[in-house]
């Protein structure tokens, strides 16, 4: 066992806080403030080759282990947990499931594009269908010549909505034998261009926190989505959901943890420059053993998270047994350490902690939206109890 | 041969000028202390065990010389350091940035060399690798000498200019910009040539993922040296004087004395 990080890992983190600390910072307020996508940042940050991480070399990409995209998303969360979770569904739910399961053509179409920049989605929740995914009621309808697929109903909190070119959606395909007979009967998942006919973006949400990241909903209105574009084959679309949730929920757990290392970073500094009754704050017992307990927390979710995504390589390059049970693990864990930790670093900073003069309300805000999405804890201690060896 | 871009003499071969004109470039990096590292002082000596290192910053900089300079005119880039196994990674993040080959010099007792051995040594290596222009940082973030640069230039009879902040390539040399009394002169200088460079207008660039997972492969050459006795040694070191305290005044009555003392004992006003 080696718990050393290697060489090109070292440098990949290197790369991406270099980076962010210098690129992010100056519009983290305006874009939080205002609800604005970083969608210049992504521009700059695709220059570094990094939103190719999931995509194999022969369509564009750059692979690096999963330990690596795990590190990236914690570096980025460090600082801006919405671009963070842009990347995670960009390169994890939209580029890992096309190449997880598309066909050569569509990999040929679609990896290239999002190797290149291009943003990716993915979009499963409606609003009566989130934690509860089967129940969705968005429809395809097959042409009467079998060319295309009419999709008609409206999705909800997708990331990345108003920025992406390219979606993975889910809709039921009403002629499948299983549609009406299992709950998840005909969920087929499509590949959506932004330009498709009848496909348009809807209401942006109004959230507490990663507001910088663009949550939408989509109206699909007779939207014409060609044969073509299923992936794999029509109804069988709720495993590969499933799957992909897997994997992102470690996504979701690395950008948790690096919601934790930001407000920490931000805690610890301040502890040392902050001076009561003579001494910097650091010197009080009560703050020295806040400050232990953070660190140590943040310590065993990043265990948790590099041995979840050390699972998930483990299991596509070596037929390992699915990483459900360690992706589940990462995400309860870094998800109340990110909650516990930024409440923790509020509290330290105290008056100060609840101003924007400092980001730490800012990672309290946006560390709770990891209690939730991509599975919400309560989901978690399912899947962990079901898939207990 | 090239005189001023121009070839000059007889070519043996149709191909020969085309050839000529991608330059075989060498950097020299060194591996360094990260520049806000804590350094300790154990017994009169630095523990340098907790340190991070890094390529030192103005070595950076001639990385960026030498691969703008490759991006202008073709060739190739190499990238040289001395040292042991450690300095693999140095070679490395050199690769990552976009370096083509990766030499590391090594002979035993190589951290106990002087300035004289370590330019012997880098000097025989970029004769052997047959470099046209050498790039090196001004000085290194460490010793902060300055001497590698202009002792590898003379050790190997080559023309060099230091504290360059831009450089500009023709065939067969380059123009260097470099700071003057009052100003900067831009030099003219043919191959082969040595360049220490300076922090300039040309930030030294990040690497992209893709280098990163090639430097990974990349393969480090190990050349060893030779270098001559050491003719310098450290007769001692020691750490300069303890700053003393601050003073601190209070109230408008003491104005006087804060402006007397910034008079004659900070001699600021």
């Amino acid at each position: 066992m080696d718990f050393a990080e290697s060489d090109e890992q070292q440098m990949i983190r290197k790369l991406v806080r270099d980076w962010a600390e210098e690129v992010l910072p100056p519009t983290i307020s305006k874009r939080d403030d205002e609800q604005i996508a970083p969608s210049k940042e992504w521009k700059q940050f695709c220059e570094m080759g990094l939103q190719g991480v999931t995509i194999p070399e022969e369509f564009g990409g750059n692979p690096v282990d999963d330990i690596s995209e795990s590190i990236i998303i914690e570096e980025l969360a460090r600082v801006d947990p919405s671009l963070s979770v842009m990347f995670c569904v960009h390169v994890g739910l939209c580029a890992k499931t096309i190449v997880l399961h598309g066909n050569q053509q569509q990999k040929e179409t679609y990896l290239p594009r999002l190797a290149a920049g291009e943003v990716g989605a993915y979009s499963l929740s409606e609003a009566g269908a989130g934690t509860d995914a089967a129940a969705m009621v968005c429809k395809a309808k097959l042409s009467e010549d079998g060319s295309h697929y009419l999709l008609n109903g409206e999705k909800m909190w997708v990331t990345n909505g108003e920025q992406a070119e390219i979606y993975i959606l889910f809709a039921k395909d009403v002629d499948h034998p299983e549609y009406g007979v299992k709950k998840h009967g005909g969920t087929t998942a499509f590949i959506i261009e932004r330009g498709f006919e009848g496909f348009e973006v809807g209401k942006k949400e109004d959230k507490l926190g990663i507001r910088s990241s663009d949550t939408c909903t989509l109206i699909l209105t007779d939207c014409k989505v060609p044969v073509e574009n299923v992936l794999k084959s029509p109804g069988s679309g709720f495993p590969i959901a499933m799957n992909a949730l897997d994997n992102s929920r470690i996504g979701i757990a690395a950008q948790a943890l690096g919601i934790a290392q930001g407000a920490f970073d931000c805690a610890l500094k301040y502890s040392t420059e902050r001076e009561t009754f003579g001494v910097p704050i650091q010197r009080h017992q009560m703050i020295t053993a806040y400050l232990a307990d953070m660190a140590t927390r943040i310590s065993a979710a990043r265990h948790l998270v590099y041995r979840a995504s050390w699972a998930k390589q483990q299991h596509y390059e070596h037929g390992a047994p699915r990483h459900s049970l360690e992706a589940s693990m990462a995400k309860l864990y870094a998800g109340d350490t990110a909650m516990w930790v930024a409440d923790l670093a509020v509290q330290i900073l105290g008056g100060y902690g609840y101003t924007k003069d400092f980001p730490v309300e800012r990672f309290f805000r946006d560390a709770k939206v990891t209690q939730i999405y991509e599975g919400t804890q309560e989901v978690q201690r399912l899947v962990i109890v079901r898939n207990l060896p | 041969m090239l005189m001023n871009g121009v070839p000059v003499g007889g070519l043996s071969h149709p191909l020969e000028w085309m050839v000529k004109t991608m330059p075989d470039i060498a950097v020299l990096i060194k591996r360094v202390p990260d520049t806000i590292a804590k350094i300790i002082v154990v017994d009169g000596t630095i523990d340098l065990s907790g340190v991070k290192w890094i390529i030192s910053p103005y070595d950076e900089y001639a990385i960026e010389s030498a691969l703008q300079h490759r991006e202008a005119t073709g060739g190739s880039v190499t990238a040289i350091t001395l040292g042991n196994a450690d300095c693999d990674k140095t070679l490395k993040d050199a690769k990552a940035l976009g370096c083509d080959e990766l030499v590391r010099l090594w002979q035993d007792g190589w951290e106990s060399l002087d300035s004289n051995g370590v330019q012997s040594i880098l000097a025989g290596a970029i004769s052997d690798l047959g470099s046209e222009i050498v790039y090196c940082g001004k000085a290194a973030a460490d010793t902060n000498a300055g001497s590698t640069g202009p002792g590898v230039a003379e050790k190997l009879g080559w023309a060099s200019i230091s504290n360059v902040v831009s450089v500009s390539f023709e065939e067969g040399g380059v123009e260097a910009l470099v700071p003057v009394a009052g100003g900067q002169a831009k030099v003219g200088i043919n191959f082969p040539c040595l360049l220490t460079i300076d922090k300039g207008p040309n930030e030294p660039r990040r690497p992209n993922v893709r280098g990163i997972m090639m430097a990974r492969k990349a393969e480090v050459n190990l050349k060893g040296g030779q270098a001559p006795a050491a003719t310098i040694s450290v007769i001692s070191k020691s750490t300069p004087p303890a700053k003393p305290p601050g003073k601190t005044y209070h109230g408008a009555e003491n104005v006087p004395a804060v402006v007397q003392a910034l008079r004659d004992e900070a001699n600021v006003i």
